[in-house]
């Protein structure tokens, strides 16, 4: 019998050139081998979406065309708006994002997964995530603007006006640092579907169920829930000191992969400087106090604050309300998730894992209901 | 770095004490008793309460669950209005899957437990029928706390009561089909459990899972396959055609049965009870399918599937063809849900790695300098 990795760690469960995270080093290494760091000063979401579905950086008149493909994409349709408006304004984000999804893409026939698919499907969580928040507020649901570009139109449905480019730049950054990050669980959600020869939609939407989890993009919003409670830079110490004593795990901290800083965070952490000056004091003396608490915890752990924390700060600074992290974090995954179902379909082979059987004996009879 | 094994393929990825599948000797266990001793002597409703509790129920106990089954039969009003916002010639697998989302939506970021995955079974019939109702211009029939939950989902399809031989069928299709191992759409449901995400989060991927064609979506493309076959005239001149022209026979193969799948038996036992004609044209499709396989790999244990006979079985119940899938999906949905809450008993986090196999790291260039 094999051996079982509980977790599935450390086993290869596909080979990829969309994403490698490189835990060891740090690094994070998008499609075409460019790294994180390097990308993130010269491209915009839309390019890093180029990038991963297509594998090279687009020209001006290829960035050109995708940005008219996505803006013409914005749109819901009925049976989206139908969905949409049948959940009440107050329920989880992303049980409306996952629902609504669903319901854009449903078809009458099984649809191979394709490009086309892949863009109009990026281009139409913007357009969720903002009728969501203006549901939620009773306002009127903005229609998208075609003349912004993916990050200004999302600030643009959720607020009803034009945000100021540093905003829309923060905001951009964001999607771009979390595109994509190897084989994650909701990408791998993503890719088991695929491998039955399932539709894109469905890929998508067992995607989104997937990050919902806590453990997984849920993380952002449990950092911002935690820098809440601590208030202040003043309170970190004795928080922090109170909460580990209770055994409460820190928000924001730790990773499987990563055995250094994040490069992500490293990058977040420096744009929060100035996207949310008050929240950063405190998110920076946190930081400090709780990996210096894990550190005297377990010294042997390679303890290193995750893109989550950085990132509850940043979009903190971008005026995201917090209840729509997870669905923010859904919206730039979304072109990661489709690359990767891309990908998958040049060599498609059933997902289909061993379990190891734990129950009973088999052979036991069953008793009659009457005797039972 | 550890190598890659295609399609997850040999590597345990859980442990179970759910189902089991013994492909060298034919035999699906649920909870330790293999699936022939169950298939013609359960309900539906005991084969679910065995797959979430461990146990079979006693007279009391199955009598509250089907009480609880019957009043949650009902949709939400969100659900509803959902349903009635797809067009009428949407892909039930897709309809099912948007529903189930808007039908879980009320319980939030729920921990996964029995009665959810009971509300949750509860209303997979309902959101089928109500569709299908609506595809026939016809006025939506409410469940009947009555019948138990292979006649309600007939009778709320069609109108009317079915026949017991026809209840008693499809009754024994959703016991075989209820679980089955680590497959595609039940492991999908547990990645996504692992997260701790809900219990509907992880149905909708199952869903989404179990429509692709190398899974359940195979049953009505054995019916489809079937029909060109009989028209053709010589079934085997056709069949070997067929294999020229690269096709896939459908209905055949497994990965990890060697001998003959233990359901798909008890299937082709029904079929040629209740599909004669069915059945004829089927038997000898089978016969020279498996022995063309044969003859092109004598290496590998080629056999009959479940979705083989499963098309002739559902197509005497009087399903209609896009209706097959989403049936499974209604039998299955008891093992998705059994699978969830013993993930979430013993939760770690199912994040395997991948294997890089892009070019080596390089410097971007700027826009404006692109080819």
């Amino acid at each position: 019998m094999a051996d079982f990795s509980p977790g599935l760690e450390g086993v290869v469960a596909a080979e990829t050139a969309v994403s490698e995270v490189d835990g060891a080093n740090g690094r994070l290494i998008y499609r075409g081998g460019y790294l994180i760091e390097d990308l993130v000063p010269v491209v915009s979401y839309e390019e890093v979406a180029y990038l991963l579905w297509h594998g090279e950086l687009p020209n001006e008149s290829q960035l050109d065309a995708l940005s008219e493909e996505m803006a013409g994409a914005r749109a819901l349709n009925e049976s989206a708006r139908g969905s949409l408006t049948a959940i009440d304004a107050a329920d989880d984000p992303m049980d409306i994002l996952r629902t609504v999804v669903s319901a854009q893409g449903a078809t009458k026939t099984l649809i191979k997964p394709s490009l086309e698919e892949a863009v109009a499907l990026t281009a139409v969580f913007p357009t969720i995530v903002g009728a969501t928040w203006r549901r939620r507020l009773r306002k009127e649901v903005m229609e998208p603007r075609s003349d912004l570009g993916h990050a200004a139109n999302l600030l643009w449905m959720m607020n009803g006006e034009e945000p100021s480019a540093e905003k829309a730049h923060w905001l951009d950054t964001y999607l771009v640092l979390l595109a994509d990050h190897g084989l994650n669980a909701s990408t791998f959600a993503a890719r088991v579907v695929a491998s039955t020869g399932s539709d894109l939609t469905s890929c998508v939407v067992g995607a989104i169920a997937a990050l919902k989890g806590p453990a997984h993009g849920g993380a952002t919003l449990a950092a911002r829930n935690m820098l809440d409670k601590i208030g202040s830079a003043d309170n970190a110490e004795r928080w922090l000191t109170e909460a580990h004593a209770r055994h409460e795990r820190f928000s924001g901290f730790g990773h499987r992969v990563y055995r250094t800083y994040d490069p992500r965070a490293k990058i977040l952490r420096e744009m929060a400087k100035t996207a949310a000056p008050e929240l950063y004091t405190t998110a920076a003396k946190t930081e400090e106090v709780a990996l210096r608490i894990l550190h005297e915890a377990h010294p042997d752990r390679p303890n290193a604050t995750n893109v989550d924390f950085w990132a509850s700060v940043v979009l903190t600074g971008v005026g995201i309300p917090k209840e729509l992290f997870t669905t923010i974090f859904a919206t730039s995954r979304v072109a990661g998730w489709t690359a990767h179902v891309l990908e998958s379909l040049s060599d498609l082979r059933l997902i289909r894992p061993a379990s190891r059987w734990v129950g009973p004996q088999p052979g036991k009879k069953p008793l009659q209901l009457a005797k039972r | 770095m550890s190598s890659y094994v295609p399609g997850l393929e040999g590597i345990v990825a859980s442990q179970t004490a759910i189902s089991m599948v013994d492909g060298q000797n034919g035999r699906l266990v649920y909870q330790g008793y293999v699936i022939a001793d169950l298939a013609e002597e359960m309900s539906f409703e005991e084969v679910a309460f065995l797959l979430w509790e461990g146990r079979l129920p006693n007279r009391a106990e199955l009598d509250a669950l089907s009480i609880e089954l019957a009043n949650h039969r009902n949709l939400t009003q969100a659900a509803t209005t959902a349903l009635d916002a797809l067009p009428p010639d949407t892909d039930p697998m897709d309809v099912l899957r948007s529903v189930v989302s808007v039908q879980g939506v009320e319980h939030r970021l729920a921990r996964p437990t029995i009665p959810l995955a009971i509300h949750a079974t509860a209303s997979f019939p309902t959101i089928l029928a109500m569709f299908h109702r609506r595809q026939l211009e016809l006025e939506p029939v409410k469940p009947r706390a009555g019948l138990g939950h292979a006649a309600n989902y007939l009778y709320m399809m069609n109108g009317e009561e079915s026949s017991p031989e026809i209840v008693r069928a499809l009754n024994t299709y959703l016991v075989l089909l209820a679980d089955h191992g680590m497959n595609a759409s039940t492991f999908t449901a547990r990645v996504i459990a692992s997260t701790e995400s809900d219990l509907t989060s992880a149905l909708v991927g199952a869903i989404g899972a179990l429509k692709g064609p190398a899974h359940g979506g195979a049953p009505s493309v054995v019916i489809e396959q079937l029909e060109l076959i009989g028209e053709a005239g010589d079934p085997e001149t056709y069949m070997r055609g067929m294999r020229k022209r690269k096709e896939k026979f459908m209905g055949f193969g497994h990965r990890l049965y060697r001998v003959y799948d233990p359901r798909a038996k008890i299937l082709k036992e029904m079929c040629r009870r209740m599909n004669p004609k069915f059945y004829d044209l089927a038997a000898r499709v089978e016969e020279i399918a498996l022995r063309i396989l044969n003859e092109e790999h004598p290496e590998r244990p080629q056999s009959t599937n479940v979705e083989f006979y499963s098309a002739g079985v559902l197509q005497a119940i009087g399903l209609p063809r896009e209706y097959f899938t989403p049936t499974f999906a209604s039998a299955r949905v008891a093992g998705w849900s059994a699978h969830v809450l013993e993930q979430a008993a013993h939760n770690r986090i199912i994040r395997p790695q991948s294997e890089y196999i892009g070019p080596e790291p390089r410097k971007p260039v700027p826009l404006g300098q692109r080819a």
